[in-house]
């Protein structure tokens, strides 16, 4: 047998592996929606597609890639040494048709070792508007170019045929295919990896340590499972709408623990929707896995051995697993519902590890034009952060990116201003919408306002929980609506969807995300926390009397009239 | 005579070089409660008269500390209307991203004392909105009568019109505030939210490390001491005592940045340009990769920052080093699925490892090597740290009991996995930014350096190892002695080469920023060295690039073609288009005119013991050879394994071990 512990330095190189591809590419792409936003993903699988390592750059990316690599194992049944696969398609394997994922096979000799699977967001891939994802497509045609798992290399040769077809689809065509070039690259930095480990240690022994990977992946989650409370728990929710109509869409879920399994079930949630909000069955399981990690354990390996006892279950047609020619472009709209419908009807379970709702939406922004100065176009395109929800031991954190994006980078109003003609007039705490209260107390969003001062400029934004805001626990307060205010023309106007606004110079936008919710009873929450609260200006004397039952005079706590007004109320 | 005291977490390092070459060592224990006191405890032991000593070069981690345990000032901020939450909503980035009760670092500033000023400039340096000198007062008076001692201010787009925080800055004087901090006078770079939290921190340390610095200058004078007290920074120069007063946060990592300095030296002095310097700590390993005898300084630093936590911003100069906590007294321990696992939780020198006897129990790195035979199992640091392997023995095998392992078998899994941890610190400031390791040679050093690098070497086929002929446990003090003096000025302004008029106004930038440096540098003789971070238009990533003397003359042309291959090698690709320099960058540069020290009383007799050593289930008999017994030009073949007072040595089978002609000791495969 093995070394036990030279098998546990191989496992740590094959994750290791995956980490040195996801730099790779981070470092060499050319757009920063893969090196500033890191909207990409990377991994690698043994020879049955099952995932082995992977690094996300994102936490929404956590399960699309095995759906890829099983799709491209069932499609090539022959796979042979500098093949690479290139696919989009969403309702199999991928979310929507900007992420495209790249994934070749590694051999030793003539046997399959495993894949290696890069998917990352191509900035343009055609479609209707430019940017590819809109709010308004109401069919996948409307959307860009499908590429249905085909080769891109076939025996280590590039196909320049399909070279010439991305080429012809695409509004960017250097950018994206100076990302692919970068993908491929990065494949080739983990799969040298690979062989080097097989060439030191042996090939069995490297298959022997996926094993272990995989195997200690599932004793970890199925012990933490087991902590877990059984029983069945359920949620429901409204998304705000679909986005081309203003009809709410209902969504439910049903999570079932058992000692040994974890099940997910969508049942029952809408028909999948006219507008581009559905979200394919692979981003679904992806969302489901994120709160699975922050439920079960937030700092284990993701693999399939972790994910092994998790169940995702959504009906064909449904919005949460839509089949074609439905559209995905904006499919995040609701896949952060599925994150969310699962942690809504955990949390009250599960005390010191899911804390209350967050404002959930990404915010979705694009605003640009053509810079006077120079001539030349320019484009802010951003989420935006907001509260999240407070938990049963402290208070939700302020300004945080919402639970699809990771390490994520808000930018700076320095680098805007000098690079555009906007002028960033308030980035601050959302205190003015407030937070849910409760014994502890939601975060707070942000406001964000620009002023455009070029002549004209165009405005796009996706926004939910706009009409139904986010959650509280045990008697904490819900969070505050996410929204935008449009100042044009003199004219103020609050939006949540909008589609290539015109604005012109002196005109502004302010979005404002929304607090998180509260969790336990404000009125038990203790006085001298109100107090902070009052004195660093996060809530008023009136809310603290109100909602907390709070008196505060000057800088200090009249204990008797609280007293009096939570008498009795504790 | 020149001194470099390093104040470290455990030891206070001292080290002299006289005029003649000789040198002299000590390390104390460090006295945290009062670090002035440990420092005064090695001049002391040294047995140097403070009248002797023409320079004393010293580096502490006081400044880091108060930061890391929150004991700073009471600090209050200044700010632009609407920007008051700057410091709280930082990038809003998720570092632990499937940890849904995440926080970011509390802000160092509460919110009631962050203040907003009518006041704007835009990015192109035109004031829109005026201050207020009235509004200025009545904020600095709410501030002082809230208990504040420290102000910082830091306003919108200061680094390219710094007019508005200058006017602060003098009604702040004319109130007689002692401590506050002016945003742009520490950074001229764009980010609103790292520079004010560059402010704040400097801000927040100022009031401590002012008083420790002139505490301890009156200690010293004291004694006798007559000449010049100079300070180590991060960028790996030494910086006079009044700067480091004002602007304490350069000081933040001066031990590391001095042990890259000492690696940069002594590469130098045998004829390498390409190093990776290892640092092997009591907990944590360090490795900085150096190109062409530069040690890479960026302004890309974080306090507290891991994989989990997002960190504190702190735009100053800092050497780039790369940390994991996997040192000598990491503790070994089994995870939830009894996977062995190194660090970097670690025991320090209080409990310290099993093996020291003072009552810790779990196993550590050292408790694993002083099991197999490799480190003495009877004493270390030349005899004064007695050794008890029974107890080591016992951590090791409790551990192997969990995992069903023998006490040897088990003792080389931690080995092997501390080994993993140091060749992953290696592969992130190598193969991941696009380098090569084999095309470097490793200096190692700090205790545990020396006895990770054969096995990194190893691993990643590197081909030669050098372990320094300054002690490696006090190399970072001695690398303070032979550190140039050093200031930066490092300004945002972009402009694109294809303007018109471009040149004439780089140029211009370039001569203000020189100006500036010689006028608050007060060292005429200085070396100014040009250089801008640079990037494609419409990227993001910059390289950095040397810059002519001139930038209207011929020189351009090589600052481009410099770029092109620079931006080929680290991110893979260049292309046609526009150039856009985004940072414009002047060192001033003082070298010290320093003798490498000879060290003496070398006994040319070897003397040799043998060890019995346990490792890949073999036992073997291993050669024992104490350094001062190694001559110049003595040659050994693997595994053979050399002590030195400060660190252990080792090369393995299939290595050759040499003594060059300056004593350093070169492991080859």
């Amino acid at each position: 047998m093995t070394n036990r512990f030279t098998l546990e330095v191989i496992s740590n190189a094959l994750i290791n592996a995956a980490e040195e591809m996801f730099y790779a590419f981070g470092r060499t792409a050319k757009s920063p929606v893969i090196y500033e936003v890191l909207d990409y993903a990377v991994g690698l699988t043994d020879s049955q597609g099952k995932l082995i390592a992977q690094a996300p750059g994102v936490p929404g990316f956590s399960g699309v890639l095995d759906f890829v690599a099983l799709e491209v194992l069932q499609k090539f049944r022959d796979l042979q040494p500098g093949d690479l696969v290139i696919s989009n398609v969403p309702y199999g394997s991928g979310t929507h048709l900007n992420d495209v994922a790249l994934t070749a096979p590694v051999f030793v000799k003539d046997r399959l070792l495993g894949l290696v699977v890069n998917k990352g967001h191509w900035s343009e891939v055609g479609g209707m508007h430019f940017g590819s994802w809109t709010s308004d497509a109401t069919e996948i045609f409307q959307e860009g170019l499908q590429l249905p798992a085909v080769l891109l290399y076939k025996e280590g040769k590039i196909n320049k045929d399909l070279m010439e077809v991305i080429r012809y689809n695409s509004r960017l065509p250097d950018a994206i295919l100076g990302d692919m070039e970068a993908q491929v690259a990065s494949m080739g930095v983990a799969a040298r990896r690979l062989t080097s480990l097989v060439e030191k240690y042996g090939e069995e022994t490297v298959r022997e340590a996926m094993e272990k990977i995989l195997r200690d992946g599932e004793t970890r989650s199925l012990r933490a499972i087991n902590s877990l409370p059984k029983g069945e728990f359920k949620a429901e929710d409204y998304i705000d709408d679909d986005g081309v109509s203003e009809e709410p869409v209902k969504v439910v879920v049903k999570v079932n623990i058992t000692d040994s399994s974890f099940t997910a079930d969508f049942t029952g949630s809408s028909k999948q929707v006219k507008g581009p909000i559905n979200s394919p069955f692979p981003a679904t399981v992806s969302a489901v896995r994120e709160v699975f990690m922050a439920a079960v354990d937030p700092h284990a390996e993701p693999n399939a051995g972790f994910f092994s006892p998790l169940n995702v279950i959504a009906p064909l047609g449904s919005i949460f697993n839509p089949v074609r020619p439905a559209p995905t472009s904006t499919y995040w709209e609701s896949m952060s519902y599925a994150t969310d419908l699962v942690w809504k009807a955990l949390a009250p379970q599960l005390k010191g590890r899911l804390p209350a709702g967050h404002f959930l939406s990404i915010l979705a922004t694009i605003l640009g034009g053509v810079d006077d100065r120079t001539g030349e176009p320019y484009a802010i395109v951003e989420p935006q952060p907001g509260g999240w929800g407070a938990s049963s031991f402290q208070d939700g954190e302020s300004a945080l990116v919402a639970s699809g994006d990771g390490e994520t980078y808000m930018a700076s109003a320095e680098v805007y201003e000098r690079r555009m003609p906007i002028m960033v007039e308030r980035c601050e705490l959302n205190i003015e919408d407030g937070s849910g209260a409760g014994e502890f107390r939601g975060g707070f969003g942000v406001i964000r306002k620009y002023k455009v001062l070029s002549r004209e400029a165009y405005f796009t934004v996706s926004i939910g929980r706009s009409k139904f805001p986010t959650w509280g626990v045990e008697n904490g307060e819900g969070g505050t609506p996410n929204y935008c205010v449009v100042e044009r023309d003199g004219k103020t106007e609050r939006v949540r969807k909008v589609a290539a606004m015109r604005l012109n110079r002196g005109d502004s936008v302010t979005l404002r995300s929304g607090g998180g919710g509260g969790w336990g009873d404000p009125r038990t929450r203790d006085p001298l926390k109100v107090l902070q609260d009052v004195l660093n200006g996060y809530i008023s004397k009136a809310i603290a009397k109100e909602k907390y039952g709070v008196v505060i005079e000057g800088d200090s706590v009249n204990w008797t009239e609280t007293a009096k007004l939570r008498g009795g109320l504790k | 005579m020149r001194l470099g005291i390093d104040i470290g977490g455990a030891f206070t390092d001292l080290v002299a070089v006289n005029e003649n070459g000789s040198f002299i060592w000590v390390k104390v224990e460090t006295t945290s409660e009062d670090p002035a006191r440990g420092v005064m405890r090695s001049l002391e032991e040294s047995g140097i008269s403070a009248d002797q000593v023409s320079v004393v070069i010293h580096g502490q981690t006081i400044g880091i500390n108060t930061i890391v345990e929150r004991k700073g000032a009471k600090v209050g901020l200044l700010t632009t209307k609407g920007f008051r939450d700057v410091l709280e909503i930082g990038r809003a980035n998720r570092r632990d991203m499937y940890n849904f009760n995440y926080r970011k670092p509390e802000p160092l500033v509460p919110r009631r004392l962050r203040l907003e000023l009518s006041e704007r400039t835009t990015a192109s340096g035109e004031i829109v909105t005026h201050l207020d000198p009235k509004e200025v007062e009545e904020a600095a008076n709410y501030l002082l009568s809230h208990g504040v001692e420290s102000i910082a201010v830091a306003f919108i787009n200061s680094y390219i019109n710094p007019s508005h925080e200058i006017k602060v800055g003098e009604i702040l004087e004319g109130l007689n505030v002692k401590f506050f901090t002016l945003s742009h006078n520490i950074s001229m770079e764009w980010r609103e939210y790292e520079r004010t939290s560059t402010a704040v921190v400097n801000a927040y340390i100022q009031p401590n490390m002012g008083r420790y610095l002139s505490n301890l200058e009156e200690q010293m004078r004291q004694i006798g001491f007559r000449g010049s007290l100079l300070i180590m920074t991060s960028s790996s120069g030494v910086t006079n005592l009044n700067l480091a007063k004002s602007y304490p946060v350069l000081t933040l990592e001066s031990g590391p940045a001095a042990g890259v300095i000492a690696a940069t030296t002594v590469a130098e002095a045998v004829g390498v340009r390409n190093i990776i310097a290892l640092d092997g700590g009591s907990t944590t390993t360090k490795a900085s990769l150096v190109r062409d005898l530069s040690p890479k300084v960026i302004t890309d630093y974080y306090v507290n920052r891991d994989k989990f936590h997002a960190g504190i911003p702190v735009k100053i100069p800092t050497v780039d080093i790369v940390e994991v906590g996997n040192g000598g007294t990491s503790y070994a321990w089994t995870d939830e699925v009894n996977d062995l696992k190194v660090g970097p939780r670690a025991a320090g020198s209080r409990p310290g490892p099993a093996c020291y006897g003072r009552g810790g129990t779990e196993p550590t790195v050292t408790d694993a090597y002083v099991v197999t035979g490799i480190l003495n199992t009877k004493w270390l640091l030349g005899g004064k740290l007695p050794i008890n392997q029974a107890l080591a023995k016992r951590s090791v095998e409790e551990l192997g009991r969990k995992l069903g392992t023998s006490v040897e078998e088990t003792a080389e899994g931690i080995i092997m996995l501390a080994n993993e941890n140091a060749v992953n610190v290696i592969r992130l400031v190598s193969v991941q930014r696009g380098e090569d390791p084999r095309d470097y040679v490793l200096i190692a050093y700090g205790g545990s350096g020396p006895m990770f690098a054969p096995f990194i070497a190893k691993e990643l086929e590197i081909g030669k190892v050098l372990v320094p002929f300054i002690p490696p446990g006090v190399f970072s003090a001695w690398g303070m002695i032979v550190s140039p003096l050093r200031r930066d000025m490092i300004v945002t302004h972009t402009i694109r080469l294809s303007k018109e008029g471009a040149m004439d106004e780089a140029e211009s930038i370039f001569r203000g920023l020189e100006e500036k440096l010689i006028r608050e540098f007060s060292f005429p003789e200085a070396l100014l060295v040009r250089s801008v971070d640079a990037r494609y238009y419409g990227q993001e990533h910059t390289v950095t690039v040397p810059a002519p003397k001139d930038m209207t003359g011929q020189g351009i042309e090589e600052l481009i073609k410099a770029f092109h291959s620079s931006h080929e090698r680290t991110y893979g690709f260049k292309m046609e288009g526009d150039i856009e320099i985004v940072n414009f960058r002047v060192t001033g540069l003082v070298r010290m005119k320093t003798k490498l020290p000879k060290l003496e009383n070398r006994e040319v007799k070897m003397k040799q013991e043998f060890r019995k050593v346990s490792l890949r289930g073999e036992e073997d008999e291993w050669p024992v050879i104490q350094r001062s017994s190694l001559g110049i030009g003595a040659k050994l073949r693997g595994p053979v394994i050399v002590e030195d007072p400060s660190a252990t040595i080792l090369a393995l089978k299939g290595q050759t071990l040499t003594v060059d002609d300056l004593g350093n000791l070169v492991i080859e495969q």
